[in-house]
């Protein structure tokens, strides 16, 4: 056991810095092509790098004032990309994972519709096989970056005589296909928009744009999105991105506010709950570095640290008074970094209500530990099992 | 970073579980009126030390085995998980303070002993459970022949136990450690009705007791003492949670309501996978402060703080779901649930509550800021 990370004189971090150094300011292009928007993907896309590895560019990257590049392009090279490792061809590999890497194509993930996200093997929207092409049908909704993204990893349905989960496929599609309609969605942040719905009209998907095989959607999406939850055990304030209580404590600390004994307490509590995360993710990285499958740590972690982050930004907000009810008012001091999106308290704490509603809600997450951890019985379904025509009837009818 | 156990840990932790699930029998206690000595008190510290568990952590240059502090817990998560009852916990104290107080000559006479079964414990705490150094609760007086003190201490774990005890008595306006044999006149131990009967938890006063003084006293005894049983019930209290959980999960498996098993309505669901949650939360924090003090880290006393406080509030917390899982029967005496119940509660208030734990967290970040 050992919890030092590498340190300043790692002579993998050292050789890191020297790349820096002879080429400041970097595009993503230019990490791309040393392996390190993705450093755990194997060579030719990434360096195969281990997990300290792994942490050692991040930290790096960081360091030249960059956004790290799966913030940049979360869907791509967190959740989605690694897919196309397993279950892509040579062709799909060459023509989708370039553009990813270089952060010059972001990906959005056309999952969850109007008619329902936490059941996503209810989904509605059709690819119907004519010739060598599929044609799409349906109505995606809370797709995060849709309105930028160049290429969409869309589920959808391509046998509606199987039961819901085995009748679904995945497709890579060009989001710029004629027949898709982006519609920005204010969230209720009103800040710069999060998420949008996307209407697809007789879209033309290539054949060749199919993920694996048939029917094989929802077992590849249950895996993209456990790959997302690992990410998201990290300690910072919205799904593992943004301030930590770290940050936090530090900034109690610089103005005074800890003396407060209404938020000195809570501060403790969200610090200590901060390093547990940091603790699961050093678990991750251990289990990563010994091959071991990531199982419970992803939604465990995701469970805890959802409500840990809402936790954090109500303390951050409160600890500035009514003050802290003015747009944009942050008192409190953060670290001169670059935090991607959620830049100061302010907008992390109008935004955290989604932290326990995207990537699958808490309740969901409860279950799923209950049920695949523990061991507990699932959920009845009762449209689990039929062929999924048979079971839109019978929502239609119950809802009369 | 490598945050998994070695083999050696594992297979410490399995002989560990191994020996407690065979020797530890909790049904005794499962009768009103039964204390310690009816739940293989003695018995089983006869085995644990010679297992040497007592010294684990003690050097080889005592007699100890000289392993380190993650070794200590998975023996600790065992004894934890199980509630197994012998002084391990005032003997793992006294030893402590002698190992951070006694002078060579006093640890060389005092430490080799452990591995004969010798058991020790560590008065510190005043009658109102404050660990106050300030506070005049015993007061050594020089003898003829080493000291004399004077005084009450309470909270003393496994003080009626033990052959010696080390005490923390005033003098020359500072807390010195002394240590006391458990036959010296004028020693009164009373056993107090402790809620956790699978622990023993003294009163001791002192009238003119002769003691002789631990040579290399000095202010930051105490605190080295204090991270390693934080350590101790941290690692307890993790266990003990994993505990709860697995015995609820169970439970929640068999008995059916409204035809269905309990295990299938989310109201209970959804309380287990919360308790699961936390189980690898307060695991993790455990292995990481005891990694901390094995690695004397300069966050070590931070991570003994964070393990203790979470560790310990949220036992509480998954005793009670527990309970309240199994429904009337979790209430009974007849059921082992309330033992740990009691547990846990009782962990969280003996060396400071989790607040206090918490209190000393935002001192020692307060202090590294400036
Ligand atoms: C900021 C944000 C970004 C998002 N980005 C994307 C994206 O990029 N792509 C994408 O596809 N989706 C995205 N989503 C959608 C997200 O995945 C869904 O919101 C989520 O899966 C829940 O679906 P729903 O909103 O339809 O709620 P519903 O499924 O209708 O759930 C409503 C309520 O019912 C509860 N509930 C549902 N089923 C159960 C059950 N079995 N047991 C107990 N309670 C239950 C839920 O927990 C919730 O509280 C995003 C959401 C947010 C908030």
């Amino acid at each position: 056991m050992d919890f030092n990370l590498p340190g300043e004189d790692d002579p993998r971090r050292i050789k890191v810095q020297q790349w820096f150094e002879n080429n400041p300011n970097p595009t993503y292009a230019q990490l791309a092509e040393q392996g390190w928007t993705a450093p755990n993907w194997p060579a030719p896309w990434g360096v195969g790098a281990d997990a300290e590895m792994q942490w050692i560019i991040d930290q790096e990257i960081l360091r030249t004032g960059l956004e790290l590049p799966y913030t940049i392009n979360a869907i791509g090279l967190n959740q989605c990309g690694q897919s196309l490792l397993t279950y892509g061809t040579e062709a799909q590999r060459k023509k989708f994972l370039p553009g990813a890497l270089a952060c010059e194509e972001i990906w959005c993930m056309l999952f969850s519709e109007p008619s329902g996200g936490s059941d996503l093997g209810a989904l509605r929207t059709t690819a119907r096989r004519e010739g060598d092409h599929y044609i799409v049908n349906g109505h995606k909704i809370w797709t995060s970056a849709a309105d930028h993204a160049a290429v969409g990893v869309l589920v959808a349905r391509t046998d509606p005589e199987k039961p819901k989960h085995k009748g679904l496929s995945m497709f890579l599609i060009d989001m710029n296909s004629p027949g898709i309609t982006v519609n920005p969605i204010v969230d209720m942040t009103g800040e710069k928009n999060e998420y949008n719905e996307v209407f697809l009209d007789n879209v033309k998907v290539p054949a060749d744009a199919l993920l694996g095989r048939e029917g094989e959607g929802w077992k590849i999406a249950m895996e993209q999105l456990q790959t997302e939850r690992v990410g998201m055990t990290k300690p910072g304030v919205v799904w593992g991105m943004g301030p930590t209580a770290r940050d936090l404590m530090d900034g109690l600390i610089a103005t005074g506010r800890i003396s407060d004994p209404l938020i000195r307490d809570e501060a403790a509590k969200a610090y200590v709950e901060g390093e547990i995360l940091r603790l699961l993710t050093y678990r991750n990285m251990t289990n990563r570095i010994n091959g071991k499958p990531a199982g419970f740590e992803g939604s465990a972690g995701k469970m805890l640290s959802s409500p840990h982050g809402q936790r954090m930004a109500d303390l951050a907000k409160r600890s500035q008074g009514v003050a802290g009810m003015i747009r944009d008012p942050d008192v409190l001091p953060l670290p001169d970094k670059k935090w991607g999106m959620f830049s100061d308290w302010d907008y992390a704490y109008w935004f955290c209500p989604a932290n326990t509603l995207g990537v699958g809600t808490q309740e969901v997450l409860l279950n799923v530990v209950a049920e695949r951890v523990l061991g507990l019985p699932r959920d009845p379904d009762p449209t689990a099992k039929l062929p999924f025509f048979e079971t839109t009837k019978t929502t239609a009818r119950a809802a009369e | 970073m490598d945050f998994a156990l070695s083999n050696d840990h594992v297979f410490l932790q399995d002989s560990a579980a191994k020996f407690v699930n065979e020797q530890v029998d909790l049904s005794p206690l499962l009768r009103p009126g039964a204390d310690v000595s009816h739940a293989g008190y003695d018995r089983l510290w006869s085995q644990i030390s010679e297992l040497g568990w007592s010294a684990i952590t003690v050097p080889e240059a005592y007699g100890g085995l000289g392993m380190s502090y993650i070794d200590l817990i998975m023996i600790i998560g065992e004894t934890g998980r199980t509630l197994a009852p012998s002084p391990l916990f005032g003997t793992l104290a006294g030893a402590w303070a002698m190992q951070a107080a006694g002078s060579d000559r006093q640890k060389s006479e005092w430490l080799p002993k452990l591995s004969d079964g010798l058991k020790l414990a560590l008065a510190m705490a005043n009658e109102n459970g404050s660990y106050d150094s300030t506070a005049p609760d015993v007061v050594a007086e020089p003898a003829k022949e080493g000291f004399k003190l004077k005084g009450a201490k309470s909270f003393v774990v496994d003080a009626a136990s033990a052959d010696a005890i080390v005490v923390s008595a005033m003098l020359d306006g500072r807390k010195d450690f002394f240590i006391v044999n458990s036959g010296a006149p004028g020693l009164d131990v009373e056993i107090l009705e402790w809620r956790d009967i699978t622990r023993q938890v003294c009163k001791i006063t002192l009238s003119d007791v002769n003691a002789e003084r631990l040579e290399e006293s000095n202010d930051q005894v105490w605190p080295w003492v204090r991270d390693r049983l934080y350590l101790v019930l941290a690692a307890e209290s993790a266990a003990g949670i994993k505990a709860v959980l697995d015995d609820a999960v169970d439970y929640a498996k068999e008995r059916i309501a409204f035809g269905r098993p309990i295990g299938a309505f989310q109201a209970i669901k959804h309380q287990l996978a919360n308790i699961a949650g936390v189980s690898e939360a307060a695991a993790a924090l455990v292995q990481y402060a005891a990694w901390a003090l094995s690695e004397n880290d300069q966050r070590a006393s931070l991570a003994a703080a964070m393990a203790q406080s979470y560790a310990s509030e949220q036992y509480k917390q998954a005793t009670h779901r527990n309970i309240q899982i199994f429904g009337a029967i979790g209430f009974t005496w007849e059921m082992k649930n309330h033992l740990y119940y009691k547990r846990a509660r009782c962990n969280a208030e003996l060396l400071g509550s989790p607040a206090s734990q918490r209190e000393q967290v935002v001192r020692i970040l307060e202090h590294e800021a400036a």
